[in-house]
């Protein structure tokens, strides 16, 4: 402690900016791992925190996937002895319109038994939260809000406010205001509620239910009543828990999970090299410090401690800052994160406010310690092990010993064999991730020799460009490996995972092109929502016979999607009619006889899966799948795999009449339609609105702006892509100052000497130059070595943990082209303020020693 | 010692016995073979806030086996709105609503049956006939009520009744067996209390013309006059059925 008052503290207070440096790298991984983390918690949080919200005092819950239900099915539930109260729920989200506030989340409940499981009101107040409920039942118009969505918006009581229903936009009046608890606090506080059967017609349900609340009575165990409602219902009714329900949204999200826990740990890995970097810099300057420590008593062991416990306080300093920085981060994810989710999964959640879990926090800070320590460690035992002698010596240092490079070099080799093992005899996923974890190591511990290797490779170049700067940059890393080592390996890390996405979000976006090509071919889609994942709002099957007579369309084909459960997890059931889809589309048959399929699908005798679902739950063609429908359980052979990009989670074709008859449901999510020969896209479009979407909400999309709508939501890989540039270029300048100024320390005599026999500034600048632009250079090649392998882990990784995809590996040659000029320059430009210093440094203090 | 057991035994079932024939004389004194009236009711909140509609309530049928319709007629926003009611002798009753803005009825489960009557103090149960056989019944005494002589029992649901009162205290007014006071408890806790008043003697049958409703948690009051009442009127059984009602739109 003494020595790290007396020794450290002044020295960080002299160097106060590379200090900084040395906690960016713990800042940096720790903020990406809280803020990421932490972003994904609270979305996650704020669903569960609105299903509790909404499910009120029920204790168990009953839908039929996203298809709901028919109105009997509630006499049925309300028959069992044990139920206390069974209120029917249809529940949807409305955007308002209003610019800021976003959407608002309907809840339509029969309010006559409603109140049994929900509270409106403040426990203990005396101001009904509905004025007149008879006059609430009675007029169709009537709509309750909670109490902050109605100030937010200056609405009070017996004001009309418009929504946008399924007869078109529509006036409401507000006949209720609920206090802000519960139920009201649900969804970010954007609530309503409205008669369930105003709300069938607003949202165009017909006579069916969106899902059964169920409370118990008292000393009746709740499990019990949901076998015995399990039983009566029949298995197309899933009764569970309101957290169970919650518990699905896991699932849906586990493949961002899994992206964000790689992202993570490659921040934190990068922070290692950035320590380890810094701790080599810091023991360089303070070498001859170390030495007279050592030469006035001081024992390895002190000397390793002093370092050691330097690494624990900049581990906690900086996992503090990161911390802070993380909760900054997560402000800005959480909603781009939840609006995301909203749109992939149609889940409905609005994150309050980001709040971070002291659990979280605690890991955050053990891991940025704990990194910490790893990266300061070796260069701490370095550091003990100074001969004083040397240590006062003036010269080089950083000269890695050929026995070090051989033990790293076997270690990876065998680090390698193990990958390979694991690659060719492994299929479980802990073995996958196994072996991309030990090939990741391998190529670390490799990457010095492979540096050397390559700064031998560019010294003939480096020596055409500037005969003496060029060879003295070159020579410079050839004889120092350990000194560049970290910055090539970091940069190497963050440059292979922007590699790694970028690959991906190429892949994803080809692919998606090619299916969209082959499949999402009609002329218009016409939906009763803005966004097509959303399901909400459906239209009557007779529309389509409207659709058909307008001048111009050829074919109007229904579709409707829902989610339904097939071996127990949720994936999206497509009811199409099977033939006349495909008498215009080629889907890319990836098992099975296309033929055969179309055929024994329009008869209703099985269903066509995506290949992303055969591949998430291991289905193949001949399988029999068993799917659960209100009207019972249905066995159905898989006719064969197509390629189709409709939903992450993977998605099946079913017979639209055997879905009708099954589900008891008629109603259409999307119209697709085909136009004749001639007809002008826009002009239809028009006819259509005009026609049909007076009275009636409706959007029509033409192909090209549902194509972009599709890539806009496969973006999130290139979003993705470009945070880790932007991770890259930072650690690159970072590490390239970093690496620089202890070049420039370790050199201090050479460069002198530079100087003394005539070498000019600019000689000595340009050396400097060509150093920083060499160590790019050389973290580029590895890194977009290394992205090759990671990229190929990827591509594996989406197929088998994150949605099924089956992509095909296109390594990014564009981007890696690109990031040539991005990544040189910016080495570049990392050099400017090294160099200056170097030139700047007086010639009689660099050669004192002579 | 055995023979006193055996005679409280006895006087007991006497006693019950007895307290039973109150309530069935109650019902046959009662007893109409329809009835039909114009309802107003006010419903006074805590504030002192009143809000008033009016309703028409049609009857066929006697204890047990009746079947009523009761529909509102104003305000307009609630005009058209009607609750039709079956009534069991076995057991609670039927109930559906009909709301004519939406086409649609609804079936009011058994659970809600204790939720208030469209805000006012009533519950949805307070509307079913309180047949003698669906009781257990205990006489508490004699207890004068706005210095009317009055029998004083407690009636307790039998197994049969699902019933959101653990039990309640009747009021019977001696003199012309009629009902003057209903509170209903839930444990020992007071959840409502129904006062009968303003008696008048309509085709031989002493019948009150004002009912008020206390709700003990809420503080709140509804107050319900009849008028244009009449009994034994001709109805038919086809008026009461939920096409019926569809049909008067």
């Amino acid at each position: 402690m003494i020595l790290l008052r007396l020794l450290t503290l002044p020295y960080a207070r002299k160097h106060l900016l590379r200090t900084l440096l040395t906690l960016t790298g713990i800042v940096l991984g720790v903020a990406v791992f809280v803020g990421m983390h932490t972003a994904n918690q609270n979305v996650t949080q704020a669903f569960r925190r609105t299903v509790d919200r909404i499910a009120g005092t029920a204790q168990l819950q009953i839908s039929a996937g996203e298809t709901g239900f028919p109105e009997d099915v509630l006499e049925k539930v309300q028959a069992n002895p044990n139920v206390s109260a069974a209120a029917p729920v249809i529940e949807a989200v409305l955007d308002t319109g209003v610019s800021g506030q976003g959407s608002l989340l309907i809840l339509g409940v029969d309010m006559l038994g409603d109140r049994s499981l929900r509270e409106y009101e403040v426990e203990g107040s005396n101001e009904d939260a509905i004025d007149d409920p008879l006059v609430f039942l009675a007029q169709p118009d009537s709509i309750m809000l909670s109490e902050t969505y109605a100030t937010r918006n200056n609405i009070n009581r017996n004001t009309a406010i418009t929504l946008n229903t399924m007869q078109g936009p529509k006036q409401f009046k507000v006949r209720g205001i609920m206090k802000t608890s519960g139920l009201a606090s649900a969804f970010g506080g954007n609530v309503a509620v409205m008669d369930i059967y105003a709300a069938q017609l607003v949202f165009g349900k017909g006579r069916t239910f969106d899902r059964i609340d169920v409370g118990v009575k008292a000393g009746i165990e709740p499990d019990t009543t949901r076998k015995e409602l399990e039983s009566a219902l029949g298995p197309g009714y899933q009764v569970e828990a309101p957290s169970t329900r919650a518990g699905h949204f896991d699932l849906i999200t586990k493949g961002l999970a899994t992206t964000i826990n790689i992202s993570s740990l490659f921040a934190l890995l990068i922070g290692v090299f950035i320590i380890y970097n810094s701790f080599s810099i810091a023991i360089t300057q303070r070498r001859a410090e170390i030495g007279i420590l050592r030469a006035i008593g001081a024992s390895e062991r002190q000397v390793l401690w002093l370092f050691v416990g330097e690494s624990a306080v900049a581990g906690v300093i900086g996992s503090a800052i990161g911390i802070a920085m993380g909760l900054l981060l997560a402000r800005g994810v959480a909603p781009v994160l939840s609006e995301m989710v909203r749109q992939l999964y149609s889940s409905h959640q609005v994150v309050d406010d980001v709040v971070a879990s002291p659990e979280l926090i605690a890991i955050a800070m053990a891991i940025g310690v704990a990194a910490s320590l790893v990266g300061g460690f070796l260069p701490a035992r370095n550091a003990a092990r100074v001969d004083p002698v040397k240590a006062l010596q003036k010269g080089r240092y950083q000269i890695m010993s050929e026995g070090e490079n051989r033990a790293r070099s076997i270690a990876a080799v065998t680090l390698i064999a193990i990958a390979a093992a694991c690659l060719w005899l492994g299929t479980s996923n802990n073995m996958f991730y196994a072996g991309y974890a030990t090939v990741i190591a391998s190529l670390v511990l490799l990457s010095p020799a492979l540096a050397q290797f390559l700064a031998k490779a560019i010294r003939p170049l480096w020596k055409l460009l500037r005969p003496v700067e060029g060879v003295l940059a070159a020579d410079s890393l050839i004889q120092a490996p350990r000194r560049t080592s970290a910055t090539v390996s970091a940069l190497m890390l963050s440059l292979a995972l922007a590699v790694g996405f970028s690959g991906i979000a190429g892949a994803i976006h080809s692919s998606v092109l090619t299916w969209m090509d082959t499949t999402l071919n009609p002329d218009l889609f016409i939906t009763p929502t803005q966004t097509i994942t959303n399901r909400d709002f459906r239209f009557p099957a007779e529309l389509e016979q409207q659709i058909a007579a307008i001048p111009g369309v050829a074919e109007a084909q229904p579709v409707r999607s829902s989610r339904m459960m097939i071996k127990g997890v949720p994936a999206l059931g497509i009811a199409v009619p099977i033939a006349a889809v495909n008498r215009r589309i080629k889907p890319a048959v990836v098992e099975g006889n296309l033929e055969e399929m179309i055929r024994l699908g329009s008869e209703g005798k099985g269903i066509i899966i995506s290949d992303s679902l055969a591949n998430i739950r291991n289905i193949h063609k001949g399988e029999v799948v068993e799917l659960d429908s209100p009207g019972g359980r249905i066995s159905l052979p898989v006719l064969g795999t197509t390629v189709d990009f409709s939903d992450q989670q993977g998605s099946f074709l079913i017979e639209k009449t055997l879905y009708e008859k099954y589900w008891q449901d008629t109603s259409v999510n999307v119209f697709r339609v085909y136009l004749k020969p001639g007809a002008s896209t826009e002009a239809v479009k028009e006819n259509i609105l005009a026609q049909l979407g007076r009275n009636r909400r409706m959007f029509v999309f033409t192909n090209a702006s549902l194509r972009e709508f599709i890539l806009t939501a496969t973006a999130q890989w290139f979003g993705l892509t470009y945070v880790q540039l932007a991770v890259a270029l930072l650690v690159a300048v970072l590490g390239i100052v970093n690496t620089l100024t202890v070049s420039i320390s370790d050199r201090r005599r050479e460069l002198g000497i530079l100087q003394a026999v005539g070498g000019l500034r600019g000689q000595v600048r340009r050396t400097i130059w060509l150093e920083a632009v060499a160590i790019g250079l050389i973290g580029l090649i590895l890194g977009l070595a290394m992205g090759a392998v990671t990229l190929y882990y990827n591509v594996d990784m989406l197929r088998r943990d994150m949605a099924g995809l089956r992509l095909e590996y296109q390594y990014p040659f564009t981007f890696a082209i690109a990031l040539f000029p991005v990544i040189l320059g910016c080495a570049f430009l990392a050099s400017i303020w090294p160099a200056e210093t170097a030139v700047r440094r007086s010639l009689v203090e660099s050669l004192e020693y002579e | 010692m055995n023979k006193l057991i055996t005679l409280l035994l006895v006087t007991t079932a006497l006693h019950a016995q007895d307290v039973r024939g109150i309530i069935e004389e109650v019902q046959r004194r009662s007893h109409t073979d329809s009835q039909r009236y114009e309802g107003t009711l006010q419903v006074i909140d805590n504030k002192e806030r009143v809000t008033t509609k009016r309703w028409t309530y049609q009857r066929i049928g006697s204890f047990g086996e009746s079947k009523a319709v009761l529909k509102f007629i104003e305000p307009a926003e609630v005009k058209g709105i009607a609750l039709l009611i079956f009534n069991q002798k076995d057991r609670s009753s039927d109930q559906w609503m009909w709301t004519p803005s939406l086409q649609r009825d609804r079936r009011i489960a058994m659970q809600d049956r204790s939720t208030r009557f469209f805000g006012t103090d009533f519950s949805f149960e307070d509307l079913e006939e309180r047949d003698v056989d669906q009781f257990d019944y205990k006489l508490l005494g004699e207890e004068p009520l706005n210095g009317q002589a009055c029998w004083k029992i407690e009636s307790r649901p039998r197994k049969t009744k699902s019933s959101q009162y653990t039990h309640s205290h009747v009021w019977v007014r001696k003199d012309i067996y009629a009902f003057v006071q209903i509170e209903g408890f839930k444990n020992q806790t007071l959840v409502r209390r129904i006062q009968y008043s303003n008696f008048e003697k309509i085709k031989n049958i002493w019948t009150a013309k004002k009912f008020e409703v206390l709700d003990a948690a809420r503080k709140s009051r509804t107050v319900m006059q009849l008028e244009k009442l009449e009994y034994n009127i001709p109805t038919k059984q086809e008026d009461f059925t939920l096409q019926s009602l569809r049909r008067s739109e």
